[in-house]
């Protein structure tokens, strides 16, 4: 049998090239995480009709089916376009399966549909991000996570989204119990204390994780009515630097985010590294490169962010420089 | 319900200025109050203490028509306080509250007072009439501290320890010490009764000490309903309507503090 | 006398009553709940019965406007005491001495509850001059149960019926309302707006789901009883289940000095829970009930037993608020079962 395949389109089509030779792996974007259960059964089907019977949850909540035949993507690209419909991704052609694979499954924490905790529909905004910025070829993480605990891993993405509330106070309905004072220094960063049986933010202390609000027995705290947001950026794992996010944009909007991401990608077309492997170069690399103001005048492009929001005129990432030194002393 | 506003609000405290400050220890002090009221020995004062706020304080000495004793405690806001420069000022106080003693109901026949640490202070007015009594030598009064550094009253055990049978001791001391050591209740076995079924007895200390205490009471043939004891709680109201003081049924700031025995032992926290 | 109303004729009326009370009601707060968008149904005043919520129960109960979870009662000078003035209702600004009655519309359950605040504050003891001058100006509107709500357990304590004392009752009827009109002087107000008169009895719930047994004797060794270790562990102390309680009246003093020489300030109360640290400590340092079963022991006890003791009907109205409450899914109505299993067992024993 001839196999004469082009592993570049392949993988573009969200294929992994297998080390078994003849094989590859079929990957499932399921944005935010969230898969209906009758998605899931297809991607069942799909497993033990042409996979081998296993199915891989991967790090960025997609799924790979593994064990298919080259010569099967076709049947395979098939059966995924019910799931990829159900899934709502984007879709110019419906007649091959995903059409990019560079810009990753945009992850997501349970978030308010689930967790306490959770201070916005991270699911809903996953898929809101998905749909703007995929397909496309460019490689580009972005991670949303419910509050300030970041079970996520937001800090370890190109763009990690962290959910906050503006914990507002009624005096008149606070009885001093001071189990916010206390839950707030158990669980979060201190930023209240008791000043004559009252309750006083460090508003400048306070990271908005809504941990007061959660434990308040009688609705002194309650959330603001807007979901704010903390935008951290240019997090990556990887062999050079790797390193976590850092934050940028703290109290900022839905709307402002989502345009910072869309704006990044003219921004990777203009300063991407030509010889990058694969053409993947992780943002923060370019970000080093031309410097952070030349990012935030490309991103920042037709944003007006809100008032409120603050926004940290320069920022300072660590991480080890291991392409400069590798030794552990 | 419409007549109630007419009626005086029993939380507005009334100004008492005060006559004398006398302190006992580091931390305790005797507030000599300008009072004319009718108050017994047992009852309480809610007293307003800058810097720290309304408490309970049992009256530990009464001059009929002119002035009350409140032994206060420094603590939490107040610990640099010093309350010596309060002569001469005033400070707020609510009361009379609870039943107090029934003084008369100890000084005729044999009774035993066992009193620990501030527990000395709703019962220094029980002890200074049987002192006054025509029967002293039938009083006896076991009076413990913590240590020979926590004693109150220091000039009134001097007294009391002529005018009757009075056991000091403390829980500990440093070596060298040469009064009494030891629990309180080491010295009820020893305690000089003729008849313990008649006698009668007031307990008033921390909840253990009172608990063995009237054990040892009880043990010596003592009859419950001839046995005493007073309740401290946390008390907001003094009134019947902060909950504080609760215990079961009871609360301690309307039907006590003082409890008889036969009362006191259903009362279960 | 009934009357039936659609909703503008019902708007119209409360809008007639509006002139001469002020209306407080269950509201519906969207978003102010423990959790992201998640409301929280709690007193508030209203004007129209679009602000009330009348298919849910309210998380948090009537008893804010006579027992305000923080009331100022006091300013203090160096030398004087002056009471601080207003009805001290929560939502009231400061300020507005608006001194109109306050029609509060509650179930037949809380209609109950307010008879046991009344025993404390009126009663046992003094009266409380502070809560009078509140309950001086409170009348009642009765909201009619036509079901019970799934942790209802008001048959067994008895007090699904409503007790009398209310001006009028509220029931919803098809797309409009009913009201049964108990006080003659509003009549008026009603027979204007309606659309027609008709008897009109309040709904009451005649049945629940969750049925409570209360001890009819608790000897004093249930008090050590193993029933309440669990709650050691489960027990978080966070005291919401007083906090939504419509018969919890415990309060603390707060004390606040404006000045270094503590002689200037104010005095407040605050609600308080027996289930909180801090309840029982007293000056001394000693406190009671450390651990977090004894406490549940004494709220349950006060609520199905210790309350009758004293004064001869239970505490408890089986509003379930508290079962609604917990963050940690400990249920009342189950502890009083289990306390009346413990207490049976005991005296089985005994004979």
């Amino acid at each position: 049998m001839i196999q004469d395949v082009n592993v570049k389109a392949l993988k573009k089509n969200a294929f992994r090239q297998s080390k078994v030779r003849g094989e590859t792996a079929s990957r499932v974007r399921v944005p935010g995480g969230l898969v209906s259960a009758k998605s899931m059964a297809r991607i069942v089907e799909i497993a033990e009709e042409f996979g081998n019977g296993e199915i891989f949850l991967t790090n960025r909540q997609g799924v790979e089916i593994p064990g298919i035949r080259l010569e099967d993507v076709p049947k395979v690209n098939a059966l995924l376009q019910q799931i990829i419909e159900d899934t709502q991704i984007n879709q110019e052609d419906t007649a091959h399966g995903y059409l990019a694979s560079g810009t990753r499954n945009v992850v997501a924490c349970p978030g308010k549909r689930l967790c306490p905790f959770g201070c916005y529909d991270t699911t809903a905004f996953a898929q809101r991000m998905d749909h703007e910025i995929f397909p496309n070829n460019r490689h580009v993480k972005v991670a949303f996570t419910g509050c300030s605990n970041d079970c996520a891993h937001v800090a370890l993405n190109d763009f990690g989204i962290i959910g906050m509330t503006e914990p507002q106070y009624d005096p008149t309905r606070c009885i001093g119990c001071g189990q916010c004072v206390n839950w707030c220094q158990r669980r979060s960063v201190s930023a209240l204390r008791l000043v004559n049986d009252k309750v006083v933010r460090d508003e400048d202390r306070c990271i908005g994780c809504g941990v007061c609000v959660v434990y308040c027995p009688t609705r002194a705290w309650t959330r603001s009515p807007e979901h704010y947001f903390r935008l951290k950026i240019m997090g990556r794992t990887g062999k050079q630097n790797p390193r976590l996010a850092e934050d940028w944009l703290r109290w900022v909007d839905e709307d402002s985010i989502v345009k910072i991401v869309k704006n990044t990608y003219a921004f990777i077309e203009e300063y991407i590294n030509p010889d990058a492997p694969e053409g993947k170069e992780h943002i923060g690399y370019i970000v080093d490169r031309v410097g952070f103001d030349e990012f935030c005048k490309w991103v920042l492009k037709d944003v007006e962010l809100p008032e409120k929001c603050e926004r940290a005129t320069r920022v300072y990432w660590g991480g080890k420089r291991y392409d400069r030194e590798n030794d552990l002393r | 319900m419409s007549s109630q506003t007419v009626q005086s609000n029993p939380y507005v405290p009334f100004p008492s200025r005060v006559l004398e400050v006398v302190r006992h220890t580091k931390k305790e002090y005797t507030f000599r109050m300008a009072f004319s009221g009718d108050v017994r020995p047992g009852q309480f004062f809610e007293v307003s203490v800058p810097k720290f706020g309304e408490a309970p304080i049992s009256v530990s000495g009464i001059v009929p028509g002119e002035s009350v004793d409140l032994t206060i405690r420094r603590v939490g806001r107040v610990t640099n306080e010093m309350f010596d420069t309060y002569a001469g000022q005033t400070l707020l106080l609510r009361g009379p509250y609870g039943n107090g003693f029934d003084v008369s109901r100890y000084v005729d026949g044999e009774c035993v007072v066992v009193a620990g640490g501030t527990g000395v202070s709703p019962v220094r007015g029980v002890i200074e009439a049987l002192a006054q009594s025509a029967t002293p030598a039938d009083k006896h009064v076991i009076v413990g501290f913590r240590s020979p550094d926590d004693m109150l009253f220091r000039k009134d055990l001097e007294r009391w320890d002529k005018a009757l049978d009075l056991t000091l001791t403390v829980d500990g001391a440093p070596e060298g010490y040469a009064g009494n050591v030891g629990l309180v209740t080491k010295y009820i076995p020893d305690l000089p009764l003729r008849d313990p079924s008649t006698a009668q007895a007031v307990v008033v200390g921390p909840p253990p000490m009172m608990h063995f205490t009237v054990l040892g009471l009880l043990s010596r043939g003592f009859a419950e309903k001839n046995i005493w004891v007073s309740q401290e709680r946390k008390m907001c109201c003094g009134l019947g309507k902060c909950g504080h003081c609760r215990i079961g049924e009871k609360y301690v700031c309307l039907d006590g503090p003082v409890f008889n025995y036969t009362e006191s032992k259903d009362m279960l926290d | 006398m009934g009357y039936v109303l659609d909703k503008e004729g019902l708007n119209r009326t409360l809008d007639a009553l509006s002139e001469d009370f002020l209306l407080y009601a269950p509201v519906r707060k969207v978003g102010e709940g423990r959790f992201t968008d998640v409301d929280v149904v709690r007193y508030d005043f209203v004007r129209s019965v679009d602000d009330i919520e009348l298919d849910a129960k309210s998380d948090y109960s009537f008893k804010e406007i006579l027992t305000p979870l923080s009331q100022t009662l006091f300013y203090f000078t160096e030398d004087e005491v002056h009471e601080a003035g207003g009805l001290g209702a929560p939502g009231s600004p400061a300020g507005t001495a608006d001194d109109r009655p306050v029609i509060v519309f509650l179930r037949a359950c809380d209609l109950h509850a307010v008879r046991r605040l009344d025993q404390m504050y009126l009663g046992n003891g003094p009266t409380d001059t502070f809560y009078a001058r509140i309950r001086d100006r409170v009348r009642f509107a009765l909201l009619g149960c036509d079901h019970a709500f799934a942790s209802c357990f008001c048959l067994d304590m008895g007090t699904n019926v409503a007790p009398e004392g209310w001006l009028f009752s509220l029931d919803r009827a098809g797309e409009g309302f009913a009201c049964s009109v108990a006080d003659d002087a509003l009549a008026p107000a009603f027979a204007a707006n309606a659309q027609g008169e008709k008897d009109v009895t309040p709904a009451h719930v005649t049945e629940n789901e969750v049925h409570v047994r209360v001890p009819s004797k608790v000897p004093n060794s249930i008090y050590k009883d193993p029933l309440w270790d669990e709650y050691d562990s489960r027990c978080i102390e966070c005291g919401r289940c007083c906090i939504v309680c419509p018969t919890c009246t415990c309060f603390t003093m707060q004390d606040v000095f404006y000045t270094d020489n503590g002689r200037v300030g104010e005095r407040r109360r605050v609600q308080a829970s027996c289930m909180i640290d801090g309840y029982t400590d007293v000056a001394g340092g000693a406190s009671y009930r450390k651990k977090a079963g004894e406490r549940m022991r004494f709220k349950v006890l006060h609520k199905v037993w210790d309350f009758r003791q004293r004064f001869g009907y239970d505490m408890c109205v089986g509003c379930g608020r508290c079962d609604d409450v917990c963050p940690e899914y400990i249920s009342f109505a189950a502890i009083v079962n289990k306390l009346t299993d413990a207490c049976e067992c005991e005296e089985a024993k005994d004979e």
